[in-house]
C-alpha cells in the first residue's frame, strides 16, 4: 500500500520535472524514490496487514512479489541511459508509464478482492501497450502496439466475462468469500462457476503468454523497443503469475485438484512448444520471446503442485528469471546499439574484445539454459523436485527434456562469442558503470545459485 | 411487472441484434452507429434494474462522447472503405468451430444452473446516486482511487503517442 502511493507520487514528481526540461534530475529522482518504495515495501513484512475491507492484502508472499517488481524497476532504469542515449528529450512519459506499470504489477501481487484485481490488471496492460508502441516511427514497434492491443482486449474480455460469472454465482468479489462459497457447495460447484473460473484462467494465460493463447508474444517482443521488451518479458510475467497464484491458492484453492489437469496440459504444451519453436530463431530478441513461453511453463508448474514450499520456490524461480533476463537483454542492446542486428554473427569474437559483456552474457544464458550451479538451475531443480515429489514424475521428465532443449538455443550465443571462427568484430565501447552493473548481476546469479535456502525460506 | 419483462426481451433483442450488425456491416459508418443502438439498449437494461444513474452515464458517455467521436474518426480520416478482409478458408473455418463451441457451452452452462429469482429492483435503491457513492467511497475506495492511476497512464499514453518525436 505504502509502496503504490510511493511510485504514483514519484510517477507524477517525475512527470513534473521531465516537463520543466529538467533531464539530469529525472535518473536520480526515479533510482531514490524506487529505493525508499523498496524499504516501505519491506517495512510492512510479517504483518500481513488488510487494506480497505480486504481489498489488499500486504502478506509476505505479495511483499516479496512487490519487490521483485520494484528490482525490475531499478534495474530497467539501471540500463535505460545506454539505451536511450543520445535522445534530447527527457522521456519522462516513458519512465512514468514504466511506473504504472509496476503500480499495476504491485496491485496484482497484493489483491484481495477480483475488482482491485482488473483494476490492475488494467493499469499493467495499458502500460504495457503503449510501451510496447513507443517508438513511434519504427513500424515493428507500431505493429507491436496494435497486435499487444487488440489480442490483449480481447483476452481482458474473457478475463472480465470470467469475473462476472464468478461473481453472479457466489455473490462476492472478494477471494475468501469465494473460497467459502465453494466450500458451502460441499464439492457440488455449479458448472456456470467453473466456465467463468476457466474464462479467468484463459486471461491469466494470455498474459503470462502460456501456449494455446501464446501468439501475440513473439510479434510483440520482438518489435517493442529493446528495453522495454526487457521490461515486459520480466514485470508482466511476475506480476502474472503471482496474480495467477494469489487467485489459485485463496479463491479456487477447494477446486485445486479438479484443476490440475488443465494446468498440467497447459505447462506441458507451453515448455514443449516455446521451446522447440525457440530452436529456430535466428532473431535473439525473436528467441527470448519464445524462451519466455517456455519458461512460463516452468512458472506453471509451481501451480500444479502446491506444497508449503512452493511460493518460496516461485519466488526464487521469478527472481532468477528477472535478473538472468535483465543481464541478457543489456548486453543484447549494447550490442545492438554498435552493430545494428539482433542475429547470432554480431556476437562473433566479443569475448575477444569485450571479456566483461560475453562473461555475463554467457553467466545469464547459462542461467537460463539452468546450468549447474548458476541461480537458474538451482530454481529448476528446486521446482522439479517440488513436482517429483508431488507425484507428477512424467511431468518433470517432460521439463528436464525441455530443459536439454533449451541447452541449445541457449548456447548459441556463448558459442558465437567464444569459440567461433572468422573473422572477429571490432570493439564495442562502453562505459566502466555498465561493465560494472552487468558483473553485479552476472556475481548476483552465481551468488543465488549457492544461496537459494535463503530466498526460498523467506515465504 | 409484466411489462418491464417484455422490456426486458425487446432490449435484449436489440442489443444483441445491433451487435451482431456491428460485426455484420460492410461500412465501417454503419458499425459505428449500430454500436450507439447496443448502447442504448444497454442503457435501457440499467434503467430495467434502477440504476439510473448508471444509464445516464453510460449513455452520456458512451453513446456521446466516446461513439461521437468515433464518428468522427471514421469520417474525418475517410475511414468509410466498403469492403472485406479477406481470410483463409481455414481459419474462416477454425474460427466458426471454436466459437461455436464457446456459445455451446456458454449455452448449455446458463441451462444448467437455476438463476435464482433476483428481489424486485424497484424495491432496492442500489442504484441510485446516493448509494451507489456510499458504496465506492466505502467499500470500494481503493480501485476506485486507482482508476485514477489507470487513467493517468492512459492519458500520459495518449500524450506521448501524439508527440512527434521519436521516442
Amino acid at each position: 500500500m505504502k509502496a503504490i502511493i510511493a511510485l504514483s507520487i514519484l510517477a507524477v514528481l517525475n512527470m513534473f520535472f521531465g516537463v520543466r526540461k529538467m533531464k539530469k534530475v529525472l535518473l536520480p529522482l526515479i533510482f531514490i524514490g524506487l529505493i525508499i518504495t523498496m524499504i516501505l515495501n519491506i517495512s510492512d513484512w510479517g504483518k500481513s496487514v488488510h487494506y480497505f475491507n480486504e481489498m489488499f492484502i500486504a502478506d509476505n508472499f505479495s511483499i516479496a512479489f512487490s519487490s521483485v517488481l520494484i528490482l525490475i524497476g531499478i534495474l530497467i532504469f539501471m540500463f535505460a541511459n545506454i539505451y536511450y542515449k543520445g535522445v534530447e528529450r527527457p522521456l519522462e512519459d516513458i519512465y512514468a508509464l514504466i511506473l504504472f506499470a509496476i503500480i499495476g504489477g504491485i496491485v496484482m501481487a497484493s489483491f484481495g478482492n477480483l475488482i482491485l484485481f482488473f483494476v490492475g490488471l488494467e493499469t499493467l496492460s495499458i502500460s504495457f501497450y503503449v510501451l510496447a508502441g513507443s517508438k513511434k516511427f519504427d513500424i515493428a514497434s507500431n505493429e507491436a502496439a496494435m497486435k499487444y492491443f487488440l489480442t490483449g482486449s480481447f483476452a481482458t474480455g474473457f478475463l472480465l466475462f470470467g469475473i462476472a460469472l464468478v461473481y453472479g454465482v457466489s455473490g462476492s468479489f472478494n477471494l475468501e468469500a469465494i473460497n467459502t462459497y465453494i466450500l458451502g457447495c460441499n464439492g457440488n460447484v455449479p458448472m456456470i462457476f467453473i466456465a467463468g473460473m476457466l474464462l479467468i484462467f484463459i486471461g491469466m494465460s494470455f498474459k503470462i503468454a502460456a501456449v494455446p493463447f501464446h501468439f501475440w508474444s513473439p510479434d510483440v517482443y520482438t518489435g517493442s523497443p529493446t528495453l522495454i521488451t526487457a521490461f515486459m518479458t520480466t514485470a508482466g510475467k511476475v506480476a502474472s503469475i503471482a496474480a495467477f497464484y494469489r487467485l489459485i491458492t485463496i479463491a479456487f484453492i477447494s477446486l485445486h485438484s479438479e484443476l490440475t489437469t488443465t494446468l498440467t496440459v497447459i505447462a506441458v504444451l507451453t515448455i514443449i512448444v516455446g521451446n522447440l519453436s525457440a530452436v529456430y530463431q535466428d532473431n535473439l530478441k525473436r528467441m527470448f520471446a519464445y524462451s519466455g513461453v517456455a519458461q512460463s511453463g516452468y512458472l506453471l508448474m509451481a501451480l500444479i503442485v502446491l506444497g508449503p514450499k512452493s511460493a518460496g520456490i516461485l519466488l526464487f524461480f521469478v527472481l532468477s528469471y528477472v535478473i538472468a533476463t535483465i543481464t541478457a537483454f543489456a548486453v543484447l542492446m549494447l550490442i545492438r546499439e554498435e552493430r545494428g542486428t539482433f542475429f547470432i554473427p554480431a556476437f562473433r569474437g566479443l569475448a575477444k574484445n569485450n571479456p566483461v559483456e560475453a562473461f555475463a552474457m554467457a553467466i545469464a544464458m547459462m542461467s537460463l539454459a539452468g546450468i549447474p550451479p548458476l541461480a537458474g538451475f538451482m530454481a529448476k531443480y528446486n521446482l522439479f523436485v517440488l513436482t517429483a515429489e508431488g507425484g507428477y514424475t512424467w511431468l518433470v521428465v517432460v521439463a528436464v527434456i525441455g530443459s536439454m532443449i533449451s541447452i541449445y538455443f541457449y548456447f548459441k550465443p556463448i558459442l558465437a562469442s567464444y569459440f567461433s571462427e572468422g573473422e572477429p568484430q571490432h570493439k564495442i565501447e562502453s562505459s566502466v558503470n555498465f561493465k560494472i552493473n552487468i558483473l553485479v548481476l552476472s556475481i548476483l546469479m552465481i551468488l543465488l545459485g549457492f544461496l537459494p535456502q535463503v530466498i526460498i525460506n523467506l515465504l | 411487472m409484466i411489462f418491464s419483462k417484455y422490456l426486458f426481451f425487446i432490449l435484449s433483442f436489440i442489443a444483441i441484434y445491433a451487435a451482431l450488425k456491428v460485426l455484420i456491416s460492410k461500412k465501417p459508418m454503419h458499425s459505428v452507429l449500430y454500436l450507439t443502438l447496443t448502447f442504448f439498449a444497454i442503457g435501457g437494461h440499467y434503467i430495467l434494474l434502477n440504476a439510473q444513474f448508471l444509464a445516464v452515464v453510460h449513455i452520456i458517455v458512451y453513446a456521446g462522447a466516446i461513439m461521437v467521436l468515433f464518428i468522427y474518426t471514421v469520417m474525418l480520416l475517410n475511414l468509410n472503405i466498403q469492403g472485406e478482409f479477406p481470410k483463409s478458408r481455414l481459419a474462416k473455418f477454425a474460427s466458426a468451430i471454436a466459437g461455436g463451441i464457446l456459445l455451446f457451452t456458454l449455452i448449455a452452462v446458463f441451462r444448467s444452473y437455476d438463476l435464482k429469482v433476483l428481489a424486485d429492483p424497484s424495491l432496492n435503491q442500489i442504484g441510485l446516486v446516493k448509494n451507489l457513492g456510499k458504496i465506492l467511497f466505502q467499500d470500494y475506495y481503493l480501485p476506485f482511487e486507482l482508476s485514477s492511476i489507470l487513467f493517468l497512464a492512459a492519458m500520459v499514453g495518449a500524450v506521448m503517442l501524439g508527440k512527434k518525436d521519436i521516442y
